[in-house]
């Protein structure tokens, strides 16, 4: 009987040690993967944004990005013709720039609706928002497998997403799969990421963002990556804007 | 005749084997028979306005948007916000659902001069709580006409929770879950469901309900009828039995062929059990009026008499019935027509076939047979006293005797008819179809009252949607629409454009360049909302508009005018074409008249061409047409007096009463023959004539009245009034045939015999 007590309670306090080490391992594992993935001072880079609908029509846009930490961005679209030279420029504080060639002029766009689609993707302007995971997330370890730790996403503030449940890579800490969950529990997007390692810096290469209600796609494809090549605060400005 | 009845009796076992057997087939078949209850499903693919608002419906998904209306005092307040958020919230998430626009979550633009801001109406994770937030939502809501009376209705008590379907989503199944869900959270509004996937689920409820009720009281009300008139359990049981084989071949035929249970054709059981027994209940009386010993020959001289008779009886029904299957707008009424003739057809093979086989089967074990027939034949004859009493025999002595009071009598009616039929209004607006408690009538009502409506106006425009010319062309069109009363909202991608172009600080038009549209497409492009006005391809774009009067001559202005504008304005490289549920009403409307005509006018030349070949003599056609023509007359004028709108159900009735109603005067015809012959006398003959055939003709009105009569415990009004107005009709044909036949048997032979004198 005492040794059974005894045994009880060694399991409970390893249990217990259990938790505590994984809710440490949680939030240090995704400390890990923001780190991987907002580290670099900059980037610049081509993108090619392929939408695909249900029955396989494909829709392709390229642009060039550059980024510096991870609340400057500018994007310049080069292809289709129709829609070569509009600009992008987003600031902090959720202040973007829409430059418009055809009209020659810019204008301010304050959005606060951040569960809308980003131009057209499937990526909501939540999704492509570059601020840490662990800022935004809860994270709760669920398991623990041969490739990935899966790691369970509660966001602090107020989001349409109930949950994310994200598969990060165990050697380079970067995520390999999102699953996002709606207020019912139930899956409704998925993006899978392709990497490589560009200077000292993991970078996806692709993402694969599948909306699983409707079944259409957005592939977002990177290349000609550099990093840390030292953009200065003048090169997200107005004036560069229209260039 | 005689061959044919031998070999029904040489091959009774046969006959029974196969009617067992196909009865298991076709029930195995009618198992799997699915109820389409959508009404546009039956607008017909050979009208171009009819084919181009399916197409509108279906590729720009006007069909798939459902609408939760929630009604309250005051919309503006915390506690209503809330609701709406968790109404919001929960739809949502149901599988097959796209999107959810409501109040709680809708997209707001703000353009003002240093930029835009794009932000949502209200924060849904913060919902205005205070009296001055309250307020000024109130007031920035109406002062936007993107809200105005769209999303919350102009008193501000009412607003719309949408919902748009992912495309292979099954409509009913998720209106279902939507309703199911929503009244679960019990909430103290009042709610009520729209558009087209909720009234396609409603109206599926109403078919269910209705063949749950209605098909089980048609057994009693027939079971009722069957014992009055034979008093025997053979004499029930086996008419009810050849109604119910009817019924699943017929429900079996419409399912293995591939079509669906309609919101009319829902009611063929009722009616071929009501129409379908009376042909087994002439057969089973003909064998039981036999005098032979020997059952052999009595089956054989039965079925030998009756069999021609009966065919045509079932032949002219049939006629009734198909003689609408040619002029309807409706698909789903020529289907209600050619499926109750083929159960017609069924019920009369099987009364020929399969009721001899068992009779025959049963009978011939039987040692003691005539005890049955003695005790009908006494119960029948204690009724005919009555019946005689009362009734014939005055007929009878007011014919003979005064023969004008008849025809004094009938000219009156046939005039008043003429008279009340000039008032006869028609109606072809859906939602007045229903009871005024049913949940799509009321809905709509609500639509009507608070938001201008509910019926769909679509404007087609065919050409590159990215061409300033184009645009400027859809731009007008939409401007022009507007001016017009009934019209209080439109949207297309040209309103869209226009307001970008303010958003680029260029004023509230369509810019002159086509690059410019190209770009401001940048801002546009993934919203929820382009696949509703344009197409993939960007050659096609809608206007999306509502019509908010139900007023005939208002559908038809609407029409006019739309015209004007689109023959000035379409071109080759900008094709407009208008379609929408005013112009669907004006063609049902058009049709309802025309097909009444022309179904009628055929009908009158069938059953004359049959009724004429059958006593070879074409005057007795058209003396037995006359007791039925006279009570078409009286019809129509009972319709145009009681206010009973011609809709696309009633519209039937002439050319039913027609087939069923001709053959009361083929019974009183045949029989006068009969008499004439045998006792040379034409008062002679008229007196045994209504003395013998008046009990058949009046059970036979009586049971198929009472059938029909059946129909009024439907929901859907104009299937009451249907019911209503066939059994009048049959009252009026059986009367007309009892008396105005006669008075014209009477003059035209006493004509003869002066002549011949």
């Amino acid at each position: 009987m005492k040794k059974m007590t005894f045994s009880l309670l060694v399991s409970s306090v390893l249990l217990l040690a259990g938790t505590y080490v994984n809710a440490q391992d949680a939030s240090t594992i995704l400390k890990k993967m923001d780190n991987v993935m907002f580290s670099s001072k900059d980037m610049v880079g081509k993108q090619k944004v392929v939408l695909i609908s249900k029955n396989g029509n494909k829709e392709t846009r390229e642009s060039t990005i550059k980024q510096k930490g991870t609340e400057k961005r500018l994007m310049r679209f080069t292809s289709p013709a129709s829609q070569a030279g509009i600009s992008v420029l987003s600031l902090p504080n959720d202040v973007m720039y829409l430059y418009l060639p055809a009209f020659g002029k810019e204008r301010r766009i304050a959005s606060s609706a951040k569960n809308q689609k980003f131009a057209g993707t499937d990526f909501s302007y939540d999704d492509m928002e570059s601020k840490s995971y662990s800022n935004k997330y809860t994270p709760k370890l669920l398991k623990i497998e041969t490739n990935v730790f899966v790691i369970e996403l509660t966001p602090k503030a107020s989001s349409d997403y109930s949950k994310l449940i994200i598969y990060i890579n165990k050697v380079n800490f970067y995520p390999e799969l999102i699953e996002y969950y709606d207020k019912g529990g139930k899956k409704v997007k998925e993006a899978k990421y392709i990497f490589k390692k560009v200077g000292n810096y993991w970078s996806a290469t692709e993402i694969q963002m599948t909306d699983l209600k409707t079944n259409h796609k957005t592939k977002m494809q990177m290349s000609e990556v550099k990093y840390d090549t030292g953009l200065t605060d003048d090169e997200f400005s107005l004036r560069k804007l229209k260039d | 005749m005689r061959r044919f009845a031998e070999s029904i009796i040489k091959l009774k076992w046969l006959i029974i084997i196969v009617v067992v057997g196909l009865t298991a087939f076709f029930a195995y078949q009618a198992r799997t028979l699915k109820i389409d209850a959508d009404i546009l499903g039956s607008l017909p693919d050979t009208d171009s306005v009819s084919i181009l608002y399916k197409k509108m419906g279906t590729q720009f998904g006007g069909n798939d948007i459902g609408m939760v209306i929630l009604e309250s005092d005051n919309i503006f307040t915390k506690k209503v916000l809330s609701h709406i958020h968790q109404i919001t919230d929960s739809i949502k998430l149901i599988d097959g659902v796209s999107t959810v626009t409501s109040l709680t979550n809708i997209i707001d633009i703000k353009n003002s001069e240093w930029g835009i801001e794009i932000g949502n109406l209200v924060d849904e994770y913060n919902l205005p709580d205070t009296k001055q937030k309250l307020d000024s939502l109130r007031s920035y809501v109406f002062s936007k006409e993107m809200y105005k009376g769209s999303i919350v209705s102009e008193d501000g008590t009412a607003t719309l929770i949408m919902f748009t379907l992912l495309p292979d989503a099954h409509k009913e199944m998720v209106a279902r879950d939507v309703k199911q869900k929503v009244q679960s959270i019990d909430l103290p509004e009042k709610l009520y469901f729209a558009g087209m996937p909720n009234m396609v689920n409603d109206l599926t409820d109403i078919i269910i309900g209705d063949m749950i009720w209605l098909i089980p009281i048609a057994f009693i009300v027939i079971i009722l009828v069957l014992l009055l008139s034979f008093r025997s359990v053979k004499g029930v049981v086996l008419p009810l039995v050849v109604a119910g084989i009817a019924v699943i071949w017929t429900v079996g035929i419409i399912s293995w062929l591939g079509y669906e249970f309609n919101l009319i054709s829902s009611i063929i059981p009722v009616i071929l059990l009501a129409i379908g027994s009376a042909y087994s209940i002439h057969v089973i009386n003909r064998i039981n009026q036999s005098i032979e010993n020997d059952p052999k020959q009595v089956l054989i001289k039965a079925i030998t008499y009756i069999a021609l008779p009966v065919f045509l009886a079932a032949l002219t029904t049939a006629v009734g019935f198909v003689s609408f299957i040619f002029g309807s707008y409706l698909t789903m009424i020529r289907e209600f027509g050619m499926f109750t003739a083929i159960g017609v057809s069924i019920s009369l093979l099987l009364s020929l076939t399969f009721v001899p086989a068992i009779i025959a089967v049963f009978s011939f074990n039987k040692k003691t047979p005539k005890i049955n027939n003695e005790r009908i034949n006494k119960a029948s004859h204690e009724k005919k006293s009555i019946l005689t009493k009362y009734l014939l025999k005055p007929i009878v002595n007011l014919l003979i005797k005064h023969p004008k009071y008849t025809f004094a009598f009938w000219l009156v009616v046939i005039v008043l008819g003429i008279w009340g039929a000039f008032l006869i209004k028609t109606n072809s607006n859906i939602t007045e179809y229903f009871k005024k408690d049913n949940p799509t009538r009321v809905s709509e009502n609500i639509m009507q009252k608070k938001f201008g409506g509910s019926m769909p106006v679509f404007v087609s425009i065919k050409g590159d949607m990215q061409s300033p010319e184009v645009l400027k062309v859809m731009y007008e069109t939409e401007v022009y629409m507007k001016k017009f009363k009934d019209i209080t909202f439109a949207q297309s991608i040209a309103d869209l454009v226009a307001e970008m172009n303010d958003v680029m600080g260029e004023g509230k038009k369509i810019p002159d360049e086509r690059a410019k549209i190209e770009q401001l497409w940048f801002l546009l492009d993934g919203q929820d909302i382009m696949s509703q006005l344009v197409n993939e391809d960007l050659d096609e774009g809608i206007i999306q508009s509502k019509f908010a009067s139900i007023n005939s001559s208002a559908t038809e202005e609407f029409e006019e005018y739309m015209n004007i504008f689109t023959k000035e304005n379409s071109t080759e490289n900008c094709k407009i074409e208008v379609t929408g549920l005013p112009h669907i009403y004006n063609r049902l409307n058009s049709n309802i008249i025309r097909s009444q005509a022309t179904s009628l006018l055929l009908a009158v030349c069938l059953v004359l061409l049959i009724v004429g070949f059958m006593f070879k003599s074409f005057k007795k056609g058209l003396y037995a047409t006359i007791p039925i023509i006279a009570t078409i007359i009286f019809l129509f004028g009972f319709m145009g007096f009681t206010g009973i709108p011609l809709d696309i159900v009633t519209v039937l009735v002439g050319s039913i009463a027609l087939g069923i109603g001709i053959d009361y005067s083929i019974h009183v015809i045949t029989h006068f023959n009969y008499a004439l012959k045998e006792k040379g006398d034409v008062n002679q003959a008229i007196e045994d004539t209504i003395l013998g055939s008046g009990n058949a003709v009046i059970i036979n009105v009586l049971s198929v009245s009472a059938g029909f009569l059946v129909l009024l415990f439907s929901q859907i009004v104009i299937l009451q009034n249907f019911g209503l107005l066939v059994s009048i009709s049959m009252i009026s044909s059986g009367f007309g045939a009892l008396t105005l036949l006669p008075a014209v048997l009477i003059f035209v032979n006493r004509k003869k015999k002066i002549t011949s004198k």
